[in-house]
């Protein structure tokens, strides 16, 4: 038995043991990353899993998916998207200001609500002066005349569009897009988000 | 933990891998034998990590198990077999790091853990007037949702619906449908629209009402 042990502690069996959890444990994040990666499909800036959640999915689907939207819903039961670059593809920052420009009749179809919510990067709501956190279908937005819609993403309010201000995080943010009940062009992949374009 | 994990994974794996090479290092260089140590390794590996992927849905179910039963959502623990709801939406408010604070503004969230292992339970919802709400069942094996009641699923009316979990042989009252749980246990999270701050009262009311209850033989 003191053999057993004194061999244990000299052979390196103990600490290949360790490296071999280590290895492990490094190779299934990488994995569980990269299928993550591979079922995300990334339209104008906005990434979205339609397969989360659902009782099909395979082993490494599941794990993905665990680890990338914990207990997320059905795609059909609710759409997320979530956006941390612009359209240019730089990450979204506070100190540049952004618009999203829905054409007229193009905000999304659903049959329950939509918002939209920055963070900071990770997750969670940042405090800012109009306690305003989210817009949606329930904000009273204003239309440009040809009655298309823009929503102004910056950190100070811009003059004369406050009605239309979502307002962000000085520094880096992301931006979480829900569709609860999304309508059937969400569903069938014609709808699409635009794109986060930088203010001019 | 982590939020620590996050942030600092890449120079803490860096760090782990290098007193790693440092130690095989030393063994080469002083003449010990390294084929102990790589054979236990490449084991440990190819079990390690094909068996963490498929225990991750689980483990992180769990995670939202113990956080349910242990610690709640600001009232402390919730017993298994109740639903609790939170009173208020997600806001910047909400302690950083609780289950609440990464949710949308527009819910309200109702949250429990199912055990069958002791009979069936009896969902029952008010009626919801064709307010959206749902309620998600996920089985903690795969987390996966196997079941919803709401708005899509089954309406907006009052109803009371039978939770069995597997092996269950008995028969299902009148008025009642079932809803077959894969596993003995399930985590239940509900979701409540709220129009806006004059209809949270309202929406709170309607959330408290979404009930588990055992069934009545």
């Amino acid at each position: 038995m003191a053999n057993a042990l004194a061999w244990l502690s000299q052979s390196g069996v103990v600490q290949g043991l360790l490296l071999g959890a280590v290895l492990a444990f490094l190779t299934a994040i990488l994995v569980m990353n990269a299928v993550g990666r591979a079922v995300t499909s990334t339209v104008n800036g906005w990434s979205a899993i339609r397969k989360c959640g659902q009782p099909g999915n395979g082993v490494l689907v599941r794990a993905a998916c665990a680890k990338a939207l914990p207990l997320v819903n059905v795609f059909e039961e609710a759409a997320y998207w979530t956006a941390t670059a612009d359209s240019s593809r730089e990450a979204l920052s506070g100190g540049r200001r952004y618009l999203l420009h829905f054409p007229a009749g193009q905000l999304p179809p659903h049959d329950a609500f939509w918002s939209l919510t920055p963070t900071d990067t990770a997750g969670y709501m940042v405090d800012n002066p109009a306690h305003r956190y989210s817009i949606g279908d329930r904000s009273p937005l204003a239309q440009n005349a040809d009655g298309s819609v823009d929503i102004y993403l910056q950190h100070e309010p811009p003059s004369g569009h406050e009605q239309n201000w979502l307002p962000v995080p000085s520094g880096k943010f992301k931006l979480m897009f829900r569709v609860y009940l999304p309508g059937e062009a969400i569903l069938d992949g014609t709808y699409q988000l635009p794109g986060i374009v930088r203010a001019q | 933990m982590n939020r620590l994990i996050l942030k600092y994974g890449r120079p803490l794996t860096a760090v782990i891998l290098a007193i790693f090479a440092w130690v095989i290092y030393r063994r080469i260089a002083s003449g010990d034998g390294i084929f102990p140590l790589v054979i236990a390794a490449v084991i440990i590996w190819a079990l390690g990590a094909p068996a963490l992927i498929y225990l991750w849905p689980r483990l992180t179910v769990n995670g939202y198990k113990r956080a349910i039963l242990k610690h709640g959502f600001g009232e402390g623990p919730i017993p298994v077999n109740t639903l609790y709801a939170v009173p208020g939406t997600s806001s910047p408010s909400n302690p950083r790091g609780s289950l609440m604070a990464t949710g949308a503004d527009d819910l309200l969230y109702v949250g429990g853990w199912l055990d069958l292992s002791k009979g069936p339970q009896v969902l029952h919802v008010p009626d919801m007037a064709g307010r959206y709400f749902s309620v998600q069942f996920t089985d903690p094996s795969r987390s996966s949702n196997f079941a919803y009641v709401g708005k899509r699923a089954t309406g907006t009316k009052a109803g009371d619906y039978l939770l069995s979990g597997p092996g269950w042989k008995g028969t299902v009252p009148d008025g009642m449908a079932e809803i077959s749980s894969p596993n003995q246990s399930a985590l239940v999270i509900g979701r409540v629209f709220v129009e806006g701050d004059s209809d949270l009262p309202t929406a709170y009311a309607l959330a408290k009402q979404i009930q588990l209850a055992p069934l009545k033989q």
